[in-house]
């Protein structure tokens, strides 16, 4: 099955000084293609529900979640946070069992020598 | 761009135009809207960062304020609300091409179908040379960082990057091209009725036409005349006969590179064409317009239609422009704007080669179709650098080979 080429030839330029930004900055932005295009799918399930005569946006205003429900979502807003932060406790466990990066090298400098 | 406006403009369908799912196209919209944030939110931002902030630190470091577009781009690229207007642009273009390419791949196989049928039910010619030698300054990097750049194939018949850029060329344009990316090719043919009423063009030659959207209009504008577009890059003209078909125009599409076309001596009534010159390369340009005066018959028309060249704008606009060069993919931009044009023409026989604006032709949008009535607000704008189509017109540069 043949695949349209993806890649365009040329090499791209580096906008940014800082090492990995640009590609930070494009992974932002691909982010926010994907959000704002969960936003519309959203929109237009609203509007598709009005279309057989539910009024999406009043019956969301009234809706009124279960304490199961309740405790579903925060269950999942804690582990969405953990997982935008999992760096931050990376950085902490690095802390508690002093690993720095002085240690990292010298680690492999020792192993090298056997 | 009118403050306050808001763009809604929609592409007008037709049968090889790739069709997006539901979350395609709100990808494809984000492109667009993502563009228009960059010319209205970012853009309004770089002259006043420049003067205020760049510009000085450069005056520091160097002793001397900044003296040219060179000079000014060495200052803004260490800024960082550059570095983020030009990220974000090149971003944006980026996020365009993936966008259209998910519809594209999803549709392949039966995309090269339907335009092959659609081509074998028109009148007018295709032609496809398969020992065409592409060259070099098309095919050396993919133009407009299109992947797969013009001439790019994938499978027999491919018409792929045609379809790329058919679409992703509406998306860059943010839907100013009007509904059938036509408005280059329409403003012209206004400019031509408004200023020569009486011309009844027999032969007219598009060159560069890439998928047709500005051939076609001189076919609506012209139609007792034979109308042919050229082009270097076959899936581009397979898309161009097959969109043609679809929208029942009869116009042909040949494999020619504009330098050397293959037409006979003084067989022209008129030869245009529209954001070629700037594709090509410092020894094309020059070759092109010699061959414009022979094939053309003697009083016909040339008309090259493109943005305007570096000696009618300010530095900071001159470094604006250029950035097309640097982050996207258009090696000849830059130098092209310092080419002499009517020197060039006058070389190639043309003794009188003149530049004129050709309005955009967005009133005519807004008559036809709901989303784009606010399109009247952009014909009327001041030149503004980095806007697309700045100065609500094109530059044309018109002559006349002599009688």
């Amino acid at each position: 099955m043949p695949q349209p080429i993806r890649d365009a030839r040329g090499k791209r330029p580096a906008f940014y000084e800082a090492q990995g930004l640009d590609q930070a900055m494009s992974m932002i932005l691909v982010l926010a293609s994907e959000f704002a295009t969960l936003r519309e799918r959203v929109d237009t399930l609203e509007r598709v529900l009005e279309q057989h005569g539910i009024e999406a946006e009043a019956a969301i205003e009234a809706y009124q979640p279960a304490p199961e429900v309740l405790k579903q979502r925060e269950l999942w807003r804690q582990a969405f946070l953990r997982r935008l932060y999992y760096l931050a406790r990376k950085d902490a466990a690095d802390a508690v069992r002093g690993d720095t990066e002085a240690r990292f090298r010298e680690t492999i400098e020792t192993i090298a020598r056997g | 761009m009118s403050v306050g406006m808001v763009n809604i403009f929609q592409q007008a369908d037709h049968p090889v135009l790739p069709k997006p799912t539901h979350d395609e196209r709100a990808r494809q919209e984000f492109a667009k809207a993502l563009k228009t944030f960059v010319q209205q939110g970012l853009l309004p931002g770089l002259g006043p960062v420049f003067e205020h902030r760049a510009a000085r630190a450069f005056a520091r470091t160097h002793g001397r304020p900044p003296a040219d577009r060179h000079d000014i781009r060495l200052a803004m690229t260490r800024d960082p609300y550059f570095q983020h207007y030009a990220a974000t642009n090149r971003i944006a273009q980026e996020l365009l091409w993936e966008s259209v390419l998910d519809s594209i791949e999803r549709d392949l196989p039966a995309l090269n179908a339907r335009a092959a049928a659609l081509s074998a039910s028109a009148r007018a010619p295709l032609e496809i040379d398969p020992s065409f030698e592409t060259p070099r300054y098309v095919t050396a990097i993919d133009i407009h960082c299109m992947p797969g750049g013009y001439a790019g194939e994938v499978a027999p018949g491919d018409v792929s990057t045609g379809a790329l850029y058919d679409r992703g060329v509406y998306l860059y344009a943010m839907g100013y091209m009007g509904p059938f990316n036509d408005d280059m090719g329409r403003s012209v043919v206004n400019w031509l009725k408004r200023h020569m009423p009486d011309l009844r063009p027999a032969r007219i030659l598009d060159m560069g036409c890439t998928v047709g959207h500005s051939t076609l209009p001189y076919k609506e504008g012209f139609p007792e005349a034979e109308v042919i577009g050229i082009d270097v890059a076959a899936p581009q003209l397979r898309y161009a006969h097959a969109r043609a078909a679809g929208l029942g125009l009869e116009v042909g599409f040949l494999q020619r590179n504009a330098e050397a076309t293959g037409f006979p001596d003084n067989h022209f009534d008129l030869v245009v064409s529209h954001i070629l010159l700037h594709e090509t390369s410092g020894k094309a340009m020059p070759r092109i317009f010699r061959e414009c005066f022979r094939i053309l018959k003697p009083g016909g028309l040339m008309i090259h239609a493109d943005l305007p060249p570096f000696d009618r704008m300010d530095p900071f606009a001159q470094f604006i422009l250029d950035n097309e060069t640097w982050y996207n993919n258009e090696p000849f931009w830059g130098a092209m704007r310092e080419l002499d044009q009517i020197a060039l023409a006058r070389d190639a026989g043309f003794p009188d080669a003149r530049f004129d604006t050709a309005p955009m032709a967005v009133m005519e949008f807004a008559a036809g179709a709901a989303d784009y009535a606010d399109a009247a607000a952009v014909a009327e704008r001041e030149f503004t650098a980095g806007e697309y189509a700045p100065g609500g017109g094109w530059e044309i540069l018109i002559a006349r080979k002599p009688a």
